[in-house]
């Protein structure tokens, strides 16, 4: 229950966040614009390909190697500059479905239904029994990890980690069943897999960045993917521009939190933390952004990631001071946030912006 | 501007002001409750006032600090207040987090709360 706070700490959880920070956006916003500009030249519409592009390597950057984010930021832009040629809208709503499985079917061409609805088949039929047992149970019937982790004598966190492999499993099924062709190469499945489950280690041993350089096919498929923004695999992406976002940030997470079987205090401690954080970012920065993941080891826990590109915190230690007033009477509630966290990193610079990563721990209710 | 059904209700008994939160309130609706509220005290020169939060998810630093100015502003204008309905998670999240309600009484439902007022300073069950 100790909180923790050190530049260490800060590195850990910055990762992605702070690869992202400085230079290396620079860069990858150079190789972006380089991909571009070869393609379409100086047209007016480049520029917005260039956001569009660097919007969706930073929604995916949390679950991408970091060594993988060039090759998959030009890969994306490729893709978009070839989707806008084609001006192929089937694809982006397929884009969009891969992302959300659950996403409410809108009225559409029945030949499209028909067409999702084979590859959805085909996708559950690849899968193997217990896997397609376990989300049907969840995903269809609604049961929720608790309920189903009683059933089968095990825990929660355990029943979310296998929902989540089965998902990044059906999805990559999915995705490839929508798409005519055969993966080109034996590796191709596993890489797709192991980015579909933004399982880090695995994409370095498959050497996954090579892979998607080489790979046409690979790289077509992999953004549907990752990119978007969507939830994928218990890391959920939460843009915070107003105070709307704030109430809607703090039911989203407890709501994700709630699936581990935290308890209520627990629930309450996370979704008031979150809200302190969100005001943070609504009030200095304007707007930022949450992610977050639930975490499986040593046991189910959430860490949610606050990050903005505002004005950043000159004296991080003064806001850690119980106290210090900023706004309004108020602190940045920092200290009470570090207080009801079981762990929390903070790294800020001022000019460039301020990441907060806070991580709570499921209590085991046996001890 | 709010088309849906209300956020909040405030009712007047006798001489007290009773304020029922709905639903969790972001910062700018809470603002526009204390708004609304204080008016209200003004208006109906009321002794007193019950605000229940029963339905609030979470009571975070900026919805206590609009709890205790909305409690500063009603004794400036000769009204107690008395909160009711804080979740025992809430409770126990408030005080982790360093905020207490800053003295205002709580009571558990709205028949204590107005127990409590009626009843005077003695029946005070703080919890801060
Ligand atoms: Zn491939």
């Amino acid at each position: 229950m100790t909180p923790s706070q050190s530049a260490e700490d800060a590195d850990l959880a910055g990762d992605s966040g702070r690869r992202l920070a400085g230079e290396d956006l620079t860069e990858l916003l150079a190789i972006v614009r380089r991909v571009v500009g070869a393609r379409v030249g100086s047209l007016p519409i480049a520029e917005d390909l260039v956001q569009e592009t660097l919007t969706r390597v930073l929604a995916a950057a949390p679950s991408v190697d970091p060594g993988l984010l060039e090759p998959y930021a030009i890969v994306t832009a490729k893709n978009l500059v070839a989707s806008m040629w084609r001006d192929d809208d089937r694809k982006r709503r397929n884009q969009h479905r891969a992302a959300d499985l659950r996403a409410p079917e809108s009225p559409e061409a029945q030949a499209l239904i028909d067409e999702e609805r084979s590859a959805m088949a085909s996708a559950l039929g690849r899968l193997d029994e217990h896997e397609r047992a376990l989300l049907i149970e969840h995903e269809l019937r609604g049961t929720d990890t608790r309920t189903i982790a009683e059933e089968e004598g095990t825990t929660p966190g355990a029943v979310a980690a296998r929902l989540s492999r089965s998902r990044a499993r059906l999805r990559v099924e999915y995705v490839l069943g929508l798409d005519s062709g055969d993966p080109p190469t034996d590796r191709c499945r596993p890489v797709l897999l192991a980015l579909s489950s933004a399982d880090r280690r695995r994409q370095r041993e498959l050497d996954a960045a090579t892979h998607l350089f080489n790979c046409d096919f690979c790289g077509r498929l992999s953004e549907p993917l990752l990119a978007r923004g969507q939830r994928q695999d218990g890391v959920l992406r939460i843009p915070i521009a107003a105070d709307p976002d704030i109430v809607k940030a703090r039911g989203s997470v407890r709501e994700l939190a709630g699936r581990l079987g935290f308890s209520r205090t627990d629930l309450t401690v996370l979704a008031t933390a979150v809200s302190e954080l969100c005001r943070n970012i609504v009030r200095f920065a304007g707007s930022g952004e949450l992610l977050v993941e639930l975490l499986e080891e040593p046991r189910p826990g959430v860490r949610v990631t606050a990050r903005d590109r505002g004005p950043g915190i000159a004296d991080l230690e003064a806001a850690l001071r119980d106290g210090v007033s900023t706004y309004g009477g108020l602190g940045l509630g920092l200290p009470g946030v570090r207080r009801l966290m079981d762990e929390f990193a903070i790294t800020s610079e001022p000019g460039a912006g301020t990441t907060v990563t806070i991580t709570i721990w499921g209590k085991d209710p046996t001890t | 501007m709010n088309s849906g059904p209300a956020l909040v209700s405030i009712l007047r008994q006798g001489s007290t002001l009773i304020a029922s939160i709905h639903t969790a309130l972001d910062d700018s609706e809470l603002v526009r409750f204390r708004t609304d509220l204080v008016g209200q005290i003004g208006e109906h020169r009321c002794r007193g006032v019950i605000i229940d939060v029963a339905a609030l998810d979470v009571i975070d630093s900026f919805a206590a600090l609009t709890l205790r100015t909305i409690a500063e502003m009603a004794r400036l204008r000769g009204a107690r207040t008395v909160i009711v309905g804080i979740q025992p998670e809430v409770a126990f999240t408030m005080v982790r987090l360093g905020m207490g309600t800053g003295g205002i009484p709580t009571a558990l439902d709205l028949e204590e709360g107005l127990a409590l007022l009626t009843g005077g300073a003695d029946g005070d069950r703080r919890r801060s």
